[in-house]
C-alpha cells in the first residue's frame, strides 16, 4: 500500500513535465490545497473530535499574511508562507485558550463566529486593504511556468502535511487527542492534560492552514475577505473530512480528492452556487446516513491495517 | 458629542435589539426543548426578509399585511425542514453537534438557493411609512427600527402567549418538560416537535420582516444575523424566551452605546469577545434560570 | 497516605458531602458505603479533583491535592474507575491501555513500547486475549476489567473503586476479590472502594466508613459496622434497628 502511494506521489510531481492542458494542473492544485487543509482541520475536528467551523480564518490569515510581505517588503510569499502559518498560529492560540475550554456544541459556534467576525474585521480595516482587497504582484514567467511553480509546491505542501498529521495520528500526542475525543473525562483520569493538548492540535492545525492560505494567496494574485474568509471553504472542508472519514488520515484524504475534484468540476461547468447547494444537501445526508464517512465502506487492505495494532 | 445624540444611538439600539431578540426567540426555543442547534435559523429570516419584499414590490401587498401569509408559509418551510432533516438527525447519539452541523448544510443550500434565483444584491424594504423620523425634542427616532421594534415585541409576546396560554401551546411545553408524562396523557410528541420547529421558522421569518425594515438584506447576510442570534439567545438563556427578550434588549442597548463611541469593526468585535466571556463564565446566561 | 478533613461539596442548596473526614493509610483496603445518593462517588469525584470543594482539605502523602486538577492527581498517583465503566469504545482493549500507559506516570512517548507495558497489565487482569478486540465488543464483566486494567496502567499508588463488583456474577465477584488482594499485595497499590455489595466489602476490606445525606455515620472494622444500629437504620429504617 505504502509503495503505491509513493508511486502516485511520484507521478503527480512528474505530471506537469509531460505538458498536459493547464486546466488539469489548476484542477490539482485545487485538490492539494484541499488535501492541506482537511488533513490540517482533522487534527482538531477528528482526533480530537472538536469541530470547527472556522478553520477558513487562519487559511485566510495565512493569504494576508504574504500578501502585506509582498507588497510592503517585496518578499516573496514563497519565503514568507511559513510567516502566515505563524501568524495564523497565534491567533490560534489567542483565541484557542478560552475557546477549547467550551464543550463541544459550544466550541463549534465559537470558531463560526470567529470566521464571521475576522471577515468583518478584515472588511472594514484600512490596513489589509478592506473592501477593495489585495493584489498580489504576479510572477515574471509565463503562465505554464507560474502554474507548474505553484501546481509543486502545493503537492509538497499538501504530501507534508498529510505525511505529518498521520505521523501525529501515530504519535502519543494523536493517541491522547484521541483519548479526549473517546471521553475527556476518562482522559483526565489517566494524566491527559486536556487543554494543553487541545491547543496543541489546534495551533498545529491553523499553521498548516496557514501555510496553504500564503500560497494560495499568491496563486490567486487577488484576494479579498468575501472570498478569501469565505464561509463556504469552512463547509467544504468539514464535508470532505466527514465524507471521507474523519477518525484516521485516510479519509480526509480521500474526501478532499474526491469532493474538490468534483467541486471544481461543478463550479467551472454549472457555477458556483449550485455547487454550494449541492454541497450543503451532501452534508446533510452525510450526517445523516453516513457520519463515519466513506472510508468506513472501504475494506482497508490488511497490509494497511497492520499498521493500527500489532 | 450632545447628550442627544448619545441619547439617539441608544434608543436606536434598544429598538434593534427588540428585534434581534424576535429574531433570537425561536432559536431559542428549539435550542432549549428540542436541543436543536439550528444554524440555519437566520437564513430562514433572510427567506421572510425577501418574501416580505417580494410581495411588497411584485404584488404591492404592505409587509405588515402580508404578515399572516408570510408566518404561514414559513410554517410551512419548517415543517418540510423538520421531517427533511431535523427529525433524523434528533436520532442521533449527539443531538446537538449533529443537528448543528446538518444545519450548517441547510443553511448554505438556502442561501444559495436565493442567491442563485434572487441574485445577491442589497435589497431594502421601504414602504413609505418608514420613510420619516419621529422628532423628541432634537432627537430623530427612525420610524423604521419603531415600527420593526413594535412588531417584534408583538410576535414576541404572541409566541409567549401561545405557549402559556393556549391549548397547544401548552402541550408543547409538557412535552419538553415531561415528555413520556404528556405522552402519557395524549399528547402526540411527533406534533410537538413538528409545531415548535414550525413556529420556530415562522417566527424567524416575522423577525426578517422586522431585520427588512432597518436593514439591508443579501442572501449571505445570515451569517452576520447568526452572530446576533447565538448572542442574544446566550445572554438570555437557552430555552427562555423572556429571557431572549430582555437579552435582546440588553444586547442593543450594548450595541447602541457602543456604535456611538467606537468604529463599527470593533463593535462586532466587542460583541464576539462579550459572547466568549458569557459562554466561558455564566453559560446559562445573565437572564437564565 | 490519603486524608480528606472536613471535606465538603454542595450543588446549589443541596449539601452533597458535610464535613466529611476520612483516611486511609498505605496498604489497607478501607469501603465506602452508605445507601444510594448519599454521597459517595460525588466524593470521589471531589477526591479526583472533577470538582471543587467547597470546604475541607484533602492531603496525599503530605501534599494538599484539593485545588489540583484530575489530571495532576492522576500524575501524583491516584488513579480511579468510574461506577459505570467508560471505556474508549472505539480503541481497542491494548490501546485503551496503551494510551493510560503513556501519559500516566511511566511516562513513556512511545506508542509500541507503550503497548508492550500494555499487554504486561492486560494479562494481570486476565483480558490479554481480548487485546485487539475494540472495547465496544467487550460484555459487562471485561469491561470492568478494562477499566480496572486502564486505572493501573498509570501506575498509581492509590486506587479509587467505584462500585466494581455491581452486577457482578457470585463467582466473578470472587474472582474479583482475588484481583483486589493482589493489586494490593503483588502491585503494592492502597485502595478505597465505594461498594454496595456487602459480600465484596465483608471480603475485603479491613475498615469501612459508613456515609449517609453526606455526613459520616459510623467508622470502623467491618463487623463492628454492620452491627451499628445507626447504620441498620440509615439502610432499612428505625424498626430494625
Amino acid at each position: 500500500m505504502q509503495l503505491l502511494m509513493l508511486v502516485v506521489i511520484v507521478f503527480l510531481f512528474a505530471f506537469p513535465f509531460i505538458r498536459p492542458p493547464l486546466f488539469f494542473l489548476t484542477l490539482l492544485f485545487s485538490v492539494f490545497m484541499y488535501v492541506g487543509l482537511t488533513e490540517s482541520w482533522n487534527l482538531m475536528g477528528g482526533y480530537t473530535g472538536y469541530v470547527s467551523l472556522g478553520h477558513v480564518t487562519f487559511f485566510a490569515i495565512g493569504a494576508y499574511t504574504t500578501a502585506l510581505f509582498l507588497n510592503r517588503f517585496g518578499i516573496s510569499p514563497f519565503a514568507t508562507a511559513i510567516l502566515g502559518g505563524v501568524f495564523a498560529a497565534m491567533v490560534a492560540a489567542l483565541v484557542g485558550y478560552p475557546v477549547l475550554r467550551l464543550k463541544g456544541a459550544y466550541f463549534t459556534i465559537s470558531t463560526l463566529l470567529l470566521a464571521v467576525v475576522m471577515q468583518l474585521i478584515f472588511m472594514n480595516w484600512e490596513f489589509v486593504g478592506s473592501s477593495t482587497g489585495l493584489w498580489f504582484k504576479l510572477l515574471p514567467v509565463t503562465m505554464e511556468t507560474n502554474r507548474l511553480i505553484f501546481y509543486e509546491v502545493m503537492l509538497a505542501l499538501a504530501t507534508l502535511i498529510t505525511l505529518l498529521v498521520r505521523w501525529v495520528e501515530k504519535s502519543k500526542l494523536g493517541a491522547g487527542l484521541i483519548a479526549i475525543r473517546e471521553d475527556e473525562d476518562v482522559a483526565k483520569t489517566i494524566g491527559i492534560n486536556a487543554p494543553w493538548l487541545k491547543v496543541q492540535a489546534f495551533i498545529l492545525g491553523a499553521f498548516f492552514a496557514g501555510i496553504v492560505g500564503g500560497v494560495y494567496g499568491y496563486y490567486m494574485s487577488y484576494i479579498h475577505p468575501d472570498i478569501t474568509f469565505n464561509i463556504n471553504t469552512s463547509l467544504l472542508i468539514l464535508l470532505m473530512a466527514f465524507f471521507g472519514g474523519c477518525k484516521t488520515w485516510a479519509g480526509p484524504l480521500l474526501g478532499a480528492v474526491i469532493l474538490s475534484l468534483a467541486n471544481q468540476l461543478i463550479v467551472t461547468f454549472i457555477g458556483a452556487e449550485i455547487s454550494r447547494i449541492l454541497y450543503g444537501l451532501l452534508l446533510i445526508i452525510v450526517i445523516i446516513f453516513m457520519p463515519n464517512g466513506v472510508i468506513e465502506y472501504i475494506k482497508v487492505p490488511q497490509i494497511l491495517r497492520k499498521e493500527r495494532t500489532p | 458629542m450632545s447628550l442627544s445624540y448619545i441619547l439617539e444611538t441608544i434608543i436606536s439600539g434598544i429598538l434593534f435589539g427588540g428585534i434581534y431578540a424576535l429574531l433570537s426567540a425561536g432559536f431559542s426555543l428549539t435550542w432549549g426543548t428540542m436541543k436543536v442547534l439550528n444554524i440555519s435559523h437566520a437564513v430562514f429570516a433572510v427567506l421572510g426578509s425577501y418574501i416580505a419584499y417580494w410581495f411588497f414590490v411584485k404584488g404591492g401587498i404592505d409587509p405588515i399585511l402580508s404578515l399572516p401569509l408570510l408566518a404561514l408559509i414559513l410554517f410551512f418551510v419548517g415543517g418540510i425542514v423538520y421531517r427533511l432533516v431535523i427529525r433524523p438527525v434528533t436520532k442521533a447519539k449527539d443531538v446537538v453537534m449533529a443537528s448543528m452541523v446538518a444545519t450548517f448544510g441547510v443553511a448554505i443550500v438556502v442561501e444559495n438557493v436565493m442567491s442563485y434565483f434572487w441574485r445577491p444584491d442589497p435589497r431594502i424594504l421601504k414602504p413609505p411609512y418608514t420613510g420619516t423620523s419621529f422628532f423628541i425634542g432634537e432627537m430623530a427616532i427612525s420610524k423604521g427600527p419603531l415600527i420593526g421594534f413594535i412588531l417584534a415585541i408583538l410576535a414576541i409576546a404572541l409566541l409567549y402567549l401561545f405557549l402559556s396560554h393556549t391549548y397547544t401551546g401548552k402541550g408543547v411545553q409538557a412535552t419538553w418538560q415531561n415528555p413520556i408524562g404528556a405522552a402519557l396523557v395524549g399528547i402526540n410528541p411527533e406534533r410537538v416537535s413538528l409545531i415548535t420547529f414550525g413556529l420556530s421558522i415562522a417566527s424567524a421569518g416575522v423577525a426578517g420582516v422586522a431585520m427588512a425594515f432597518v436593514y439591508a438584506f443579501y442572501p449571505s447576510v445570515q451569517t452576520v444575523w447568526t452572530l446576533f442570534v447565538f448572542l442574544v439567545t446566550i445572554v438570555g438563556g437557552v430555552g427562555n424566551i423572556l429571557g431572549a427578550a430582555f437579552a435582546g434588549l440588553t444586547v442593543g442597548f450594548i450595541i447602541g452605546v457602543s456604535a456611538a463611541f467606537l468604529p463599527f469593526v470593533w463593535v462586532n468585535v466587542l460583541l464576539f469577545a462579550l459572547l466568549l466571556f458569557i459562554l466561558l463564565f455564566k453559560p446559562e446566561g445573565l437572564f437564565g434560570t | 497516605m490519603l486524608e480528606g478533613t472536613g471535606v465538603t461539596k454542595k450543588f446549589g442548596g443541596l449539601v452533597a458531602v458535610s464535613n466529611f473526614d476520612f483516611s486511609v493509610e498505605q496498604g489497607q483496603i478501607v469501603g465506602l458505603i452508605g445507601p444510594n445518593g448519599s454521597g459517595k462517588t460525588t466524593l470521589f469525584n471531589v477526591i479526583t479533583g472533577f470538582y471543587p470543594a467547597d470546604g475541607g482539605r484533602i492531603v496525599f502523602k503530605g501534599r494538599e491535592i484539593t485545588r489540583d486538577k484530575p489530571y495532576q492527581i492522576a500524575k501524583l498517583g491516584i488513579a480511579r474507575t468510574f461506577q459505570i465503566v467508560r471505556p474508549l469504545l472505539s480503541l481497542s482493549v491494548l490501546d485503551n491501555v496503551a494510551i493510560a500507559v503513556l501519559y500516566g506516570r511511566e511516562n513513556m512517548s512511545s506508542m509500541a513500547k507503550g503497548r508492550m507495558r500494555a499487554l504486561e497489565i492486560l494479562k494481570f487482569v486476565g483480558l490479554e486475549s481480548k487485546k485487539n478486540i475494540l472495547a465496544h465488543q467487550l460484555v459487562a464483566a471485561e469491561r470492568k476489567r478494562l477499566e480496572l486494567a486502564r486505572a493501573l496502567a498509570i501506575k498509581p499508588e492509590f486506587l479509587l473503586l467505584d462500585e466494581t463488583f455491581s452486577g457482578l456474577s457470585d463467582m466473578e465477584i470472587q474472582e474479583a476479590i482475588k484481583l483486589i488482594y493482589r493489586i494490593r499485595d503483588d502491585l503494592g497499590i492502597t485502595i478505597f472502594l465505594i461498594e454496595h455489595v456487602m459480600k465484596a466489602v465483608m471480603g475485603t476490606c479491613e475498615k469501612i466508613m459508613v456515609i449517609h445525606y453526606g455526613v459520616k455515620l459510623a467508622e470502623g472494622k467491618p463487623e463492628e459496622v454492620s452491627k451499628n444500629p445507626s447504620v441498620i437504620q440509615a439502610y432499612l429504617g428505625k424498626r430494625h434497628a
